[in-house]
C-alpha cells in the first residue's frame, strides 16, 4: 500500500470547488455562452485545434481503415448500391443541365437577371467531437474560412446536420439537429410543421398543427420556408409511423433524419441567409431567393454576405 | 508534487484531450472517458488530496470549455469522482482486476451524474442518441484500460518503480 500524505483539507476543498463549479454554471447559463465564458472557450479552443488537427489527420485515415476491415463482408454489396446510385445521380444531373439549359434560354428571352444572391459553400471535415456524451461536431473549418455563428450545415448528400454554434479562427462546432435544444420549421405533404429532437433518441418528432389529412410512412420532410435558421427545400428526414389528426393537436409522428452522424466525415457549410441584415429586417426569408441560386459543385466558400 | 511529475501530468492531460476529442470520438463500442480515467489515477499517487481534486475541477473544465455543455458541468462531476476515488481509494490496491472494477465503478458513477446533472440544466447536447448505451460502454473501457494502463501510470506520476506492483 502506498504511503500517502494526509488530506486534512480535503472536504473544505471538494466544498469549495463544487461551489465554484455551480456558480461557472449559473454564470454560463444566465450569460447564455456569451461573454468572459464565450472568451475563454474560443480562447481553449484555438489553443487545442492545431493538436487536435493533427491527431485528426493521422487518426481518421486508421479510423476509415478500421471500419472498412469491418465493414468487408457487405462492402460488395454497397459497391453495387453506390453504383446504382451514381447512375441515377449521372441521370438526374444530366436531367439538371438540360433544364438549367432551357432556364437560360428563358431568361435571354424574357430578359430576367438571376438576383445574385448564390449561397456559399464551405467544405469542411469533421475532426472529432468534445466528449463522450457531447454530440457536438468540431469541423477542421473556422471563422478564417468565413464560417460564422448560426449558419446551416449540410452533409455531402445536401442532408441537414445541424448549425454552427461555436467558431474559433480554425475551427467550428456543429450541434446536430438530433441534439440542438431549438425545433425546426419543415414540410411535409405541403403542410407546415416543426421537427424537435427527442432524448436519448437518433429520432425526431414532428408536430403538424393544420393538418386536415393523415402523414403516412415515407413522406419527405424538407426545411420550410418559415424557418429562420435553414434555406427552405432541404431534405431533413423521413416520416416512419403513419399519423392521423387528432383535433386541437394536428399530427404528431416521428421522423427519422436522413444523416448519418456516426459515419459524417465530410460537411458543408452554408453562407446562409445571404444577407445577414436584410434576414434581421424580414426574418422569413423568400422560397425562390435559396433555391434557385444555389451552386452545387462550389467546394470552397465562394459568394454569399453572411 | 514535483515539477516533474506536474509536467507529466499535464502532459497527460494533452494526450487524453486530443485523444479524446479525435480518436475515441469515432469509435462505437470502445469509448473510454480518458479524463476520468486520468482523475481516477491521480487519486491513487501520492499526490496530495487537494491537489488530485483541484486537478480534476481543472481536467473538467477543460473539456467544459472545449464543449458545447454548460461551464462547470464536467468540472463538477470530475470534482465529485476525485473525491470518492480520494475516499475509496486503498480499496483498489489489492490487485489488478480490482483496480479496474473500481475505476468502472467510479466511471460509471462519474457518466450517470453527468447525465443527472446535464438533465437538470437542461443540456440536451449531452442526452442524444445512445446516452444510456454510454453509460455501460464507457465504464466497461475504462474497467480494460484501467486494468492495463493504471499500476504503470501510477508508477509514471509517482516516479516510484515499486508501486502498485501487487505482491
Amino acid at each position: 500500500m502506498l504511503n500517502r500524505e494526509p488530506g486534512s483539507r480535503t472536504l473544505p476543498t471538494f466544498i469549495t470547488l463544487l461551489v465554484i463549479g455551480v456558480l461557472l454554471m449559473t454564470f454560463d447559463v444566465r450569460s447564455d455562452g456569451a461573454g468572459l465564458t464565450g472568451t475563454l472557450r474560443t480562447g481553449a479552443q484555438s489553443i487545442v485545434a492545431p493538436l487536435q488537427k493533427a491527431a485528426a489527420f493521422v487518426v481518421n485515415p486508421v479510423v476509415d481503415l478500421i471500419d472498412s476491415l469491418s465493414n468487408v463482408a457487405t462492402l460488395r454489396e454497397q459497391n453495387i448500391a453506390l453504383q446504382e446510385r451514381l447512375a441515377e445521380a449521372e441521370a438526374a444531373l444530366i436531367a439538371q443541365q438540360d433544364e438549367l439549359a432551357l432556364l437560360e434560354l428563358y431568361e435571354q428571352l424574357f430578359e430576367i437577371e438571376a438576383t445574385g444572391t448564390a449561397i456559399g459553400r464551405t467544405v469542411a471535415q469533421v475532426i472529432g467531437r468534445p466528449g463522450i456524451l457531447d454530440q457536438a461536431l468540431i469541423i477542421d473549418k473556422g471563422s478564417e474560412d468565413g464560417i460564422a455563428v448560426g449558419q446551416p450545415v449540410i452533409d455531402t448528400n445536401g442532408y441537414v446536420v445541424g448549425s454552427v454554434q461555436h467558431v474559433t479562427a480554425g475551427t467550428a462546432q456543429v450541434i446536430p439537429i438530433t441534439a440542438g435544444p431549438d425545433a425546426i420549421a419543415v414540410t411535409v405533404d405541403d403542410h407546415l410543421g416543426t421537427v424537435v429532437p427527442q432524448l436519448n433518441s437518433s429520432e425526431m418528432r414532428l408536430e403538424v398543427q393544420l393538418a386536415d389529412a393523415p402523414i403516412l410512412a415515407g413522406a419527405r420532410v424538407v426545411t420550410s420556408s418559415q424557418s429562420v435558421r435553414f434555406p427552405a427545400g432541404l431534405p431533413v428526414g423521413e416520416v416512419i409511423l403513419d399519423a392521423a389528426p387528432v383535433a386541437g393537436l394536428g399530427v404528431v409522428t416521428s421522423v427519422q433524419p436522413f444523416v448519418d452522424l456516426g459515419r459524417l466525415r465530410l460537411v458543408r457549410v452554408l453562407a446562409w441567409p445571404p444577407d445577414p441584415v436584410a434576414a434581421i429586417a424580414q426574418p422569413e426569408p423568400e422560397v425562390d431567393t435559396t433555391t434557385t441560386t444555389v451552386a452545387p459543385d462550389s467546394t470552397t466558400t465562394t459568394g454569399g454576405d453572411g | 508534487m514535483r515539477l516533474r511529475s506536474f509536467l507529466v501530468v499535464v502532459t497527460l492531460v494533452v494526450i487524453a484531450v486530443v485523444l479524446q476529442t479525435t480518436l475515441f470520438s469515432q469509435t462505437s463500442l470502445f469509448i473510454p472517458d480518458l479524463m476520468m480515467l486520468l482523475v481516477i489515477v491521480l487519486a491513487m499517487t501520492r499526490t496530495r488530496s487537494e491537489l488530485v481534486l483541484g486537478l480534476a475541477f481543472l481536467s473538467g473544465l477543460t473539456l467544459d470549455l472545449l464543449g458545447s455543455s454548460v461551464l462547470g458541468l464536467r468540472a463538477i462531476v470530475f470534482t465529485v469522482v476525485g473525491f470518492v476515488a480520494i475516499r475509496t481509494r486503498d480499496r483498489a490496491e489489492i490487485g489488478r482486476i480490482v483496480t479496474g472494477v473500481w475505476a468502472a465503478a467510479l466511471t460509471f458513477g462519474g457518466v450517470v451524474l453527468l447525465l443527472i446533472v446535464g438533465t437538470l440544466f437542461g443540456q440536451t447536447v449531452l442526452l442524444g442518441e445512445g446516452a444510456t448505451s454510454k453509460v455501460v460502454l464507457v465504464p466497461l473501457a475504462n474497467l480494460i484500460l484501467a486494468f492495463a494502463f493504471a499500476p504503470f501510470l501510477v508508477r509514471l506520476i509517482d516516479r516510484d518503480s515499486t508501486a502498485f506492483r501487487y505482491t
